[in-house]
């Protein structure tokens, strides 16, 4: 089962996965975990700790990067995606773990299935979170983290639609941001900082970091970003919540 | 005592700011129930209190004592503490008034005279919360409280400081300073005062790390009518229906 925004979703990543997987091969490809839209290692960030012998569920894997390089750490990996098409790109990628068709809006596992489940821009940004936190707290088992990096809500209202990009001038308002149509098609999601914390609590997560990471001066992307607005303002936020 | 050079300078500015808020101090002390910020939203709104009713509560910078009156009212037992003495004497002069009696202590928020554990809720509003270094006034917060004791606390939201003039014209609609690196803003033309503003994540850092579960962030939004502030460098009502003003964070020390 899934909702409107989930099958909008499934048709957008189905139509791009090619051409996103050509275009940011190479820069979300490299050879160690790293983070979002500058690439910025994991082993810097150190968001997820010591994978090796854990249950790890990735949210939106795509072409499964990050996945492929935890199993290599020694992670039981699953990869879920919403579109067939990237889970092919991770199929081709010689993904050797299970990789799962779905809205991570309804996750097709028992509770209590995984000690971290994670998204690098991935299902969080892209559903519900008020569908997806309920279903990740789910399945997590105790003592499990919930991790995830997306754009931030600064980017969110710092956003000029006509320039399509980020400036200095507060554009949309914060209050009530939740779901953003993109002139693509495709459905973005993002909340105030006070309602993400409010819907980890509501489901039995605790707090336990908010990163807002600052790429360094020569950091380079392929996602089109104005580095010299990142080095001032967070683009992007990684959460870390945890099941007591 | 000895004050770091940022709370002489602050206390030397309330002394200067004491008379206008003397002034207005019984407005605030008459007032029926808990309101928070600028806009008087009603913590019956917000939800940001627990139950306070037979704790003890410690208010960090208390100012004119309002907020400590209405936790008196609620059947809260108030310690009210200061840094300056000229907003002490009009809230001793306010307790006198109003009839409602609670010890008033002269001290900063970020080294208080009093033993470890001693609170169950510490409260501050636009007080310790945004006039003492927050790297030293919650570390401070958590000895007093008890295990399981909440912390509840009033400050700006990033958004205002960042598209703040500091020049006694309200935010515009553009940010004016950086985001990373946040920490104290300083108001050139009033005496000199200092404020302490942390980022979210940086303030989730601290919270965790002095032992405090975070429970909740209220970003509060001016209610529809709300009336201007009298603070010429406060948002206007409209700013303020669009962006949050002000935030309240609760926060629970673990045990």
């Amino acid at each position: 089962m899934s909702s409107s925004d989930a099958e909008r979703n499934r048709v957008f990543w189905d139509q791009q996965a090619d051409s996103y997987q050509a275009t940011h091969r190479e820069h979300i490809g490299r050879p160690e975990p790293r983070w979002g839209i500058w690439q910025l290692p994991e082993r810097e960030l150190q968001v997820l700790g010591d994978v090796a012998g854990k249950d790890v569920l990735e949210l939106g894997c795509g072409a499964a990067q990050w996945s492929i390089l935890l199993a290599a750490e020694g992670a039981r990996c699953v990869g879920l995606d919403n579109s067939e098409r990237q889970l092919d790109h991770a199929r081709a990628a010689g993904a050797g773990f299970p990789l799962v068709h779905g809205s991570a809006e309804s996750l097709p596992f028992p509770d209590g299935s995984f000690d971290l489940v994670f998204c690098d821009h991935g299902a969080m940004s892209f559903a519900d979170p008020h569908l997806v936190v309920p279903e990740v707290a789910r399945v997590l088992r105790s003592g499990g983290l919930l991790a995830f990096c997306l754009t931030s809500a600064f980017a969110w209202i710092c956003w000029d639609d006509e320039a399509d990009h980020t400036d200095a001038v507060l554009h949309a308002d914060y209050f009530g941001l939740h779901r953003h149509v993109d002139p693509d098609g495709s459905v973005h999601f993002q909340l105030p900082v006070g309602e993400w914390i409010r819907l980890f609590r509501r489901n039995g997560l605790v707090v336990e970091d908010l990163i807002e990471p600052r790429p360094p001066e020569d950091a380079t992307t392929t996602y089109g970003y104005d580095l010299a607005w990142a080095r001032r303002w967070p683009l992007e936020q990684i959460w870390k919540a945890r099941k007591p | 005592m000895t004050l770091p050079e940022h709370a002489r300078r602050n206390r030397r500015a309330w002394t200067e700011f004491a008379s206008g808020y003397a002034e207005r101090a019984p407005i605030g002390w008459a007032r029926e129930g808990i309101t928070w910020g600028v806009w008087g939203v009603p913590d019956s709104d917000l939800h940001a209190l627990p139950d306070v009713a037979g704790k003890d509560v410690i208010e960090l910078g208390c100012g004119t004592a309002y907020q400590a009156a209405g936790l008196t009212r609620l059947g809260a037992r108030v310690v009210g503490v200061d840094v300056t003495p000229a907003q002490l004497e009009t809230a001793r002069a306010m307790q006198e008034r109003f009839g409602l009696e609670f010890p008033l202590l002269e001290a900063s928020a970020e080294d208080v005279p009093l033993p470890d554990a001693s609170f169950d809720v510490a409260v501050s509003e636009y007080g310790a919360s945004i006039w003492c270094d927050p790297y030293r006034w919650i570390p401070e917060a958590a000895r007093l409280l008890r295990p399981g004791g909440e912390l509840v606390f009033l400050v700006n939201a990033p958004l205002a400081m960042l598209c703040a003039p500091f020049d006694e014209a309200p935010p515009g609609s553009e940010l004016l300073r950086d985001y990373f690196g946040m920490f104290s803003f300083e108001w050139p033309e009033e005496d000199e005062a200092i404020e302490f503003h942390l980022g979210h994540g940086d303030l989730i850092r601290l919270l965790r790390a002095n032992g405090f579960e975070v429970e909740a962030l209220i970003e509060i939004q001016a209610p529809e009518g709300a009336q201007p502030s009298r603070h010429p460098a406060m948002p206007s009502p409209e700013w303020a229906r669009r962006w949050p003003a002000e935030e309240i964070w609760r926060a629970r020390k673990a045990g």
